[in-house]
């Protein structure tokens, strides 16, 4: 499947390329079995097995088939093919994922990224709350293809929030995410964005005693862009050719306003925290012209 | 080290950022993160400059002696070929 043009084209084939069927998975690609738990990838088709059962196989152009087992979890079976095997897809199609939780403001975007744990979905969440309409939530998909504009693309998946984070973002609660997690869907305050837009900014969220946000720079915003989240692996795996992998972070790396944002994991300061947020925003320069 | 330093150009990318110059072997896929005098070595290997007169060339950019930042140097393109960065010395 060659990779889209647009961003526009990208959504589209996003959207195509992750229809699902229910039918049988084999064991693994190319002869292996896969290790329930572990993905493999080759020539175009992603795979995943999964200890409770489920299997997921890719293959371009004919979208996602799910092999389901008897008594399987609905929930876990979207959480898989909502999350790893989204991702998987996204990288066969070129599309770069980036570990981060994002608002739209003015028509770009911003985007926080971090370890699982670090705040990403409650910053937005409380970010929605004064006014930020949300644009992703856990995974950003980027659409950069050679020297064309760096964009994102609208998220797919909702909103999920630990309880103590509904609580403290003020966000209205809703289903239980289920699945063995202790997290339950929560509405974007200020709505969700739909369209592809412009990625300007990426805030790492990192927890120390002192509030601050301060400029990323120089090779440091390149090793950022590597990090050891499983996505990385993924898109690496997709993108074999790492003088094109190397180029295409470079891209990145020179094209967002990269920023850390040090804050104290403390109930006390949240409100604080979001604030910061909010300036960095707020105050980001070269805002798009009306 | 008497021939003439150039750069593996098919065996890394690289970038500058900030002006700090990232290097990545495409070999091993390993980082190098060059700034300062390292970053002025490796811009100084063009193909034009054996060790000796690199050195010089170093030595005058940052107004100091070649003998005071010999060692450092040498030890720095020794590390550049260890990695298959660049050919000579």
């Amino acid at each position: 499947m060659s990779p889209p043009h647009s961003s526009m084209e990208a959504l589209a084939q996003m959207e195509r390329e992750t229809r699902w069927n229910r039918g049988s998975v084999p064991i693994g690609l190319d002869g292996t079995a896969a290790t329930p738990g572990r993905w493999q990838m080759a020539a175009g088709r992603f795979l995943l097995r999964c200890e409770s059962g489920f299997g997921f196989l890719y293959e371009a152009g004919r979208g996602i088939t799910v092999e389901w087992p008897d008594g399987g979890d609905p929930q876990e079976e979207q959480l898989w093919r909502c999350g790893t095997v989204h991702t998987g897809i996204a990288c066969l199609n070129g599309l770069v994922p980036i570990h981060a939780s994002a608002v739209e403001h003015d028509g770009q975007v911003f985007a926080f990224a971090g370890p699982s744990g670090a705040g990403k979905s409650t910053l937005v969440a409380a970010l929605g709350q004064r006014g930020l309409t949300l644009f992703c939530d856990d995974t950003l998909l980027v659409h950069s293809p050679g020297d064309g504009p760096i964009m994102a693309l609208p998220g797919h998946k909702r909103l999920k929030l630990l309880e103590d984070a509904v609580e403290m973002t003020g966000a209205v609660g809703e289903a239980a995410v289920g699945a063995g997690t202790n997290k339950r869907f929560a509405a974007a305050a200020a709505g969700a964005s739909t369209q592809p837009l412009p990625l300007v900014s990426l805030t790492f969220l990192e927890t120390g005693p002192d509030m601050r946000c301060e400029p990323v720079r120089g090779a440091d915003r390149f090793a950022r862009l590597a990090d050891d989240h499983y996505t990385q692996a993924i898109f690496e795996a997709a993108q074999p050719d790492r003088s094109a992998l190397f180029a295409l972070r470079a891209k990145l790396a020179q094209g967002i306003v990269m920023t850390r944002l040090v804050r104290p994991i403390n109930r006390s300061r949240f409100a604080s925290s979001v604030d910061a947020a909010l300036n960095h925003i707020l105050r980001f320069p070269g805002r798009k012209a009306a | 080290m008497s021939s003439v330093l150039v750069k593996n150009s098919a065996a890394f990318s690289e970038t500058t950022i900030d002006g700090e110059v990232v290097v990545m072997s495409l070999d091993t896929g390993t980082f190098y993160s060059l700034t300062g005098s390292a970053a002025a070595t490796w811009a100084l290997i063009d193909g034009t400059r054996d060790y000796t007169a690199l050195l010089d060339d170093l030595a005058a950019h940052f107004k100091t002696s070649p003998s005071l930042i010999g060692a450092d140097t040498d030890a720095f393109i020794k590390s550049l070929v260890e990695a298959g960065l660049i050919a000579g010395g």
